[in-house]
């Protein structure tokens, strides 16, 4: 058996596009001093002063 | 050309798209610059064209991102030392890098000659450690083995060079009595302890004496004595036998205010370690619930349990430079950032190879000590594997924030320095979370508060 799907057009929908997700682009720098490894880690810096 | 000019030459290429698995995003990558962003998935194209807004602003900073994350990958010195003061160790855990005669039969470093070890050490950081930030010291860390079946040598040399390293010690917490305790903590020592079960009979899977009794309880009380102070962590290490209780390992160190903790997965350098390794996407499930765990306990409570491992990958993705771990990076830290003292006196890239001893770099207290063990061909085999130059990672869109680790059992499990680690698919899984939880505007939750005091934003597009 075959069924027809009828579909209603909205005119408001179809003259407004999605707004797009706003582009994530983050990057920070600084002096690198890590030395953790898998057998010990110190994440905050602050810990070890 | 160098590998640097031929990195720089790539750099500004174009951005790869990757599937985050996010509904509105994806991000695109330049691999040879661990640059990144996210991007509407329905117009990667559109945001990603030549004379884009993204594009463009990629472009003036591309030669820059490639010169950092040069530096960082060639050019650092070493400013830590992981210190084996014995090879004893009082349990015998079924995962361990050290080869189980010496963790049951072997030496102590004696006293004297740890002191002796530390001043030559101390004598070297000074070297190379840049004058002007003399507020950083040299990282010294005892772990092994268990570090205190030598307790009287290691707080010896904790006394005599306070003033000289930022010390720090990995212990499974057995021998941690109220007397180790108030020494460490009252002179600042970082502390790390292990723990693989949220109840004993998990943890005594992996994790037991050598006559086969449970350490559980022990590992408890030191946790409950360490409550409050500033500096310590628990290390969970993941396997077949805790994966499925992972969530209920955050709600035990949530509980226990545990600042820190990293659940690992298992290095599998030696046979007996793969015996228990999880499958990658095991692995993955797992772990991922149990960071959702710990973000709602956070959100319940505002008080957060860091995963230093995931919290590694974030960093990584955000601030390069400001990674804490340096084995998600290659070259990784060992034989760059840092190397290992062994008991013996023999120095190696990293305690992961002490069972190897085609990569004893020579000893500390021999004429050249560390400067030879550097230059040496068991270093140089390590500092030069780079993901760059062999297949599949040098294809990888996420080569720059995972690094394939570890050298040591790529090249034990998988054949050689030229071959990827062990949980590859499990580091790109981690690396998708990431993305995913930075498009929902989340990451800092994984991170602790301030994490970026001390960096500067040299990319901003929001």
């Amino acid at each position: 058996m075959s069924q027809t799907v009828q579909t209603q057009t909205n005119p408001a929908a179809q003259s407004t596009a999605p707004a797009a997700a706003p582009t994530i682009a983050i990057r920070k720098s600084c002096n690198p001093d890590g030395i953790g490894l898998s057998h010990y880690v110190l994440m905050d810096k602050k810990a070890a002063k | 050309m160098t590998v640097a000019e031929l990195d720089r030459a790539a750099a500004a290429g174009p951005l790869l798209p990757v599937d985050i698995g996010h509904e509105a995003y994806a991000a695109v990558t330049d691999p040879n610059t661990a640059f990144w962003a996210l991007v509407d998935k329905t117009r990667i194209a559109e945001s990603t064209a030549a004379g884009s807004p993204l594009a463009e602003s990629f472009r003036e900073k591309a030669d820059s991102f490639a010169r950092e994350l040069h530096a960082l990958r060639f050019a650092l010195t070493p400013s830590g030392v992981y210190l084996n003061p014995t090879e004893r160790c009082n349990l015998n855990c079924t995962y361990c890098y050290l080869p189980g005669q010496q963790r049951s039969e072997g030496q102590h470093m004696s006293e004297s000659k740890l002191i002796e070890s530390l001043g030559k050490l101390r004598e070297y950081f000074r070297s190379v450690m840049p004058e002007g930030r003399q507020e950083r010291k040299p990282r010294a860390i005892f772990h092994g083995a268990e570090p205190l079946m030598n307790k009287r040598a290691v707080f010896a040399a904790i006394e005599e060079f306070g003033n000289d390293f930022a010390f720090g010690v990995q212990t499974n917490g057995t021998l941690l009595d109220d007397e180790a305790v108030d020494f460490l903590t009252s002179r600042n020592v970082s502390i790390g302890l292990s723990l693989d079960g949220p109840v004993a009979g998990i943890t005594d899977a992996t994790r037991r004496t050598w006559g086969g009794k449970s350490v559980h309880d022990k590992v408890l009380t030191a946790m409950d004595k360490l409550k409050g102070y500033g500096s310590w962590s628990v290390i969970t290490t993941c396997t077949t036998e805790n994966l499925p209780y992972l969530t209920q390992m955050v709600e035990l160190f949530h509980a226990h205010e545990v600042p820190t903790c990293m659940l690992n997965t298992l290095r599998c350098t030696l046979p007996g370690a793969r015996t228990v390794k999880p499958a990658d996407g095991d692995m993955a499930q797992a772990f991922f619930a149990a960071l959702d765990r710990s973000h709602e306990l956070y959100k319940q409570t505002g008080r957060k349990l860091l995963v230093a491992n995931f919290a590694n990958i974030l960093l990584a993705i955000l601030a390069p430079t400001a990674r804490r771990l340096m084995c998600d990076i290659s070259p990784c830290g060992g034989g760059r950032a840092f190397f290992a003292l062994a008991a013996d006196g023999s120095l190696y890239p990293c305690s992961e190879f002490i069972g190897l001893p085609r990569f004893n770099g020579g000893n500390l207290l021999d004429a050249g000590g560390v400067e030879t063990a550097l230059k040496s061909d068991a270093f140089r085999i390590v500092t030069a594997r780079n993901v760059d130059q062999f297949a599949p990672c040098n294809d990888c869109t996420i080569r720059h924030f995972c690094g394939s680790p570890c050298p040591a059992e790529a090249h034990e499990m998988n054949g050689g320095m030229d071959k990827i680690g062990a949980f590859c698919e499990f580091y790109k899984e981690q690396v998708n979370y990431a993305l995913r939880l930075i498009a929902d505007g989340k990451a800092n939750d994984y991170l602790w508060d301030g994490w970026d005091e001390g960096t500067d934003t040299t990319f901003l597009m929001q």
